[in-house]
């Protein structure tokens, strides 16, 4: 066992009980060794367990505690549960990946298994009985035989002072009281009292309030005149960002640093800047539509090939052909950018709400020069990120500014600048082909994505694998005459991580299509998408969520949910459904979208899902994530779409780029498979099947194929 | 400049704002009161809704003049403790993912309740649709609405 596996006992200055749990290095490549604070039980009983990764909506900060409580044996009602900052004894920090569940599982357990071990040990020898003659049941320690008992809080001191073990029993499932049960998020009626401090609610003794201007895509600051900013009240000072060299991390800006909020944002309408255009890659985006409808037309880059397509196709008894496109996406979290960095000479301390905290840091040490181990962060309590987030831009900004004047400064982007300046969900055009035989089977498939890549805004700008298109998603693997080709489109629009990453696009495309199959070979979707899959395999699979495809699993969640839904039964005139399954970051999904004729066109009634995500570790929470991908799915699906003109965003607000409302929200209803598998992730997993599923219905009812997104556009 | 003399929460609160300054900003900055969240500054989201007079209003598009002389209700205010039937719904139901948006959904729907004490989900639509989330939240909002709503008959 290395080093960083031990778990580590110390006591607290308050004599009570501190686990210090292992795990595996950070993202970000810091060595091992990285060692935290899980759980402390003070004198009186009460469990304090840290949340260690930030907490964007996902519900880590209810699931990650909950896994501790559960070994540790206590009433949940009692825990206290506080949010982590960060800190390298934690090992990883950030919320991306859905992996904050699967990723932390084992080690957790452990933590708290640990713990309670040692408070049994404790128990035991204060009774002089044998540990193994003693139970636990709910923060008390009971030998059975005398009856004696003992609760936590009186033996923490104690225990802290035993020999640690490496690795201790954990519970079997049978035996879990907690996980699996529905469970309510942590800060509930926190938030339901307007009492939670999001980082926009952050204050520092003496801070300022800045608000900001980026230039349009590829253009940069030609001239500026501040004069009119400079002239309202409560204005300190106007503020030239100068950039990082990757626009990750800094892009350029002129920010108005001002004692109130309201001035910042008044005084940065009243700046008279000009722009010009810089050199590099388009910034339009009917332009970058343009070069990939032209590049699908053209042979890609190699992603996979099997067999030999081109014969196949040449000698298939019928070919399908069908493009696809998608626009680029926005994030915009409800709670807009913002940080508030304190930079002091040596030393820093940084509010925000983040799901790369560690990103924060290191951007933070980059533009002051101050070392990380000088820098606080402390990771608020986040209003959404959809993958926003991942990108720390907005904290060295927060840190430059700061530096600039001297004094704590909260940057807050005005939801225009956040639609203008995001990192946006690439947009994508697929050309994808498919030879039958005359039976109707499926011989050959072909799929060439083009789009402009997110990986090529990597730092070094020399992405190790550019490629959008993931070689091993389904139909991957199932068909002997395959391949995957792709098309960087250069672009000087910034693309960033969206839930679910390109799978929202991809499996858009790749699931519509299969739809088509069936509809040209007069197979039920269901039936095609089953006989696809065939027997139950593990592939391997080295996208996200690897490294096993269970196809089994796919197929589980198929029949499960067409099972729920009625699928195949009759419908009432002008009803419809569609049906869609991926595999994606570890987990199954599949829905069944209804879809009734409206006024408007039609209209989403009610969506069933079904999902295995392995164990379910929170019950309510867990429905929420699926909840809350569905609507993105069909808000996306409806109405995203951001268009982009000689660099400018078209869409600055919520008039232009529309989110489902109440009055458009269907029923959804969650179905999870029980399984033994661990857990896997499900923040991303259930959203990629939504779009594809809800085209389909919209063929069902209206016999017109929806082959680009969005299906609605034009203002609320 | 003489300063804005505002009712809020049930106390008299002076503050040294020009009175252009939209509330919102107003009870964020000058006041402290941040529960109101900015969400888009133009009226689309609610994230920033209060009680003005009673009736739900966009704080984001109300300038504090315009708010001198009339109660204002923030969720700070709603009640002392939590104890509001809306709040306690909202908790009941686990509504709340980032709960960003939520004080401001609350508000709505404790103003929908005070003058529609047994909504149908038809009113529920028409009074929450201005409200944005991003999380997607609006089937347990509309099962908290029908919760508290059923606990205060």
């Amino acid at each position: 066992m290395e080093r960083r596996d031990f778990l580590q006992v110390t006591a607290t200055a308050a004599g009570g009980l501190l686990v210090l749990g292992a795990l595996p290095r950070t993202m970000h490549g810091l060595a091992g060794g990285s060692l935290g604070a899980f759980v402390e039980i003070g004198p009186d009983g009460v469990v304090t367990i840290a949340a260690k990764n930030p907490e964007i909506g996902q519900g880590v900060k209810t699931a990650l505690p909950l896994i501790v409580a559960e070994e540790l044996d206590v009433a949940w009602e009692r825990v206290r549960v506080v949010q982590a900052d960060l800190d390298r004894q934690y090992g990883d920090q950030y919320a991306g990946g859905s992996d904050a569940v699967s990723e932390n599982f084992d080690r957790l357990r452990q933590a708290g298994a640990t713990a309670r071990h040692l408070l049994v040990a404790a128990a035991a020898a204060r009774w002089g009985v044998a540990a193994d003659s003693c139970r636990t049941e709910l923060g008390t320690v009971i030998h059975e035989a005398t009856g004696r008992r003992l609760g936590y809080g009186g033996l923490a001191a104690e225990a802290a002072r035993l020999p640690v073990p490496e690795k201790v029993p954990l519970k079997p499932r049978s035996a879990y009281r907690l996980l699996g049960t529905r469970i309510r998020a942590t800060d509930q009626p926190a938030i339901a009292s307007g009492r939670v401090t999001y980082g926009i609610d952050a204050r520092a003794p003496g801070m300022l309030r800045a608000s900001v201007l980026h230039p349009p895509f590829g253009h940069r600051l030609a001239s500026l005149d501040s004069a009119a900013a400079e002239r309202i009240a409560g204005v300190k000072r106007v503020v030239r960002i100068d950039p990082l060299p990757s626009p990750l991390h800094l892009r350029q800006g002129v920010a108005v640093v001002a004692d109130s909020t309201w001035a910042a944002i008044q005084a940065v309408r009243a700046l008279q800047a000009t722009w010009e255009r810089a050199p590099g890659p388009p910034v339009d985006s009917e332009a970058i539509r343009d070069a990939m409808h032209q590049a699908v037309l053209r042979p890609g880059e190699p992603v996979r090939n099997e067999g030999d397509v081109d014969r196949a196709l040449g000698g298939a008894a019928r070919v399908v052909e069908a493009t696809y496109e998608l626009p680029l996406l926005a994030h915009v979290p409800m709670e807009p950018i913002n940080c508030l960095a304190d930079v002091r000479p040596g030393r820093a301390e940084v509010w925000g709400p983040m799901q790369d905290p560690d990103g924060v840091r290191d951007l933070t040490a980059r533009v002051t020069g101050i070392p990380i181990t000088a820098i606080t962060v402390h990771m608020t309590r986040a209003g959404g990120g959809f993958g926003r987030r991942l990108m720390s831009d907005y904290g060295a900004e927060a840190a430059y500014l700061s530096k600039a004047m001297g004094a704590p400064v909260q940057v807050l982007w005005t939801r225009e600048e956040d639609l203008s300046q995001d990192f946006f969900r690439p947009c994508a055009v697929h050309r994808l082909r498919a030879g039958l035989d005359a039976s109707g089977r499926v011989i050959a498939w072909d799929h060439h994505l083009a789009n402009p890549s997110r990986y090529a805004y990597a730092e070094n700008g020399q992405p190790p694998a550019v490629s959008e298109l993931y070689p091993d998603d389904f139909p991957a693997g199932f068909i002997p005459d395959f391949r995957l080709a792709y098309t960087h489109i250069p672009c000087g629009i910034p693309g960033g991580a969206w839930r679910s990453t390109l799978h929202s696009s991809n499996a858009f495309a790749v699931q519509s299509f299969v739809d088509e199959l069936a509809r040209a070979t007069g197979k039920d979707p269901l039936t095609l998408r089953l006989e696809l899959l065939g027997p139950p395999r593990r592939l391997d699979y080295k996208g996200h969520g690897g490294p096993v495809f269970d196809t089994g699993r796919l197929a589980g969640v198929l029949r499960l949910v067409a099972e729920k839904a009625g699928w195949g039964s009759p419908l009432a005139t002008g009803r419809a459904r569609g049906l869609a399954g991926h595999f994606t970051f570890g987990s199954y999904a599949a829905h069944v979208v209804e879809i009734a004729r409206a006024p408007e066109g039609f209209r989403v009634e009610r969506v069933v899902v079904a999902v295995d995500c392995g164990l379910v570790v929170n019950r309510s929470g867990a429905e929420a994530q699926v909840e809350g991908a569905v609507l993105e799915g069909i808000s996306a699906a409806l109405y995203g779409r951001v268009t982009v003109e000689g660099g400018r965003v078209r869409e600055t607000n919520f008039d232009r780029y529309r989110l489902t409302r109440m009055r458009e929200a269907p029923r959804v209803e969650t179905w999870f498979v029980s399984s033994e598998a661990p857990p896997s992730g499900l923040g991303e997993p259930p959203l990629p099947p939504v779009a594809p599923a809800l085209a389909s219905a919209v063929f069902a009812l209206t016999g017109e194929r929806p082959r680009r997104l969005p299906l609605i556009t034009g203002p609320a | 400049m003489p300063p804005i003399v505002l009712q809020v929460n049930g106390a008299r609160r002076r503050l040294d704002v020009p009175p252009d300054t939209p509330l919102l900003w107003a009870l964020r900055d000058a006041l402290g009161l941040t529960g109101a969240k900015y969400g888009c500054g133009a009226g689309f989201c609610g994230a920033c809704t209060v009680h003005l007079g009673g009736a739900a209003v966009r704080s984001c598009q109300v300038p504090v003049r315009a708010a001198v002389g009339k109660p204002i209700t923030t969720i700070e205010g709603l009640s002392s403790d939590g104890s509001h039937p809306v709040q306690r719904a909202w908790v009941e139901e686990d509504v709340a993912q980032c709960g960003y948006c939520q004080p401001g959904q609350i508000m709505a729907a404790a103003a929908l309740l005070a003058a529609t004490p047994k909504p149908t989900d038809a009113g529920i639509d028409d009074a929450m649709s201005g409200n944005l989330c991003r999380c997607g939240t609006y089937q347990r909002i509309r099962a908290a609405i029908h919760r508290a709503a059923d606990g205060a008959a």
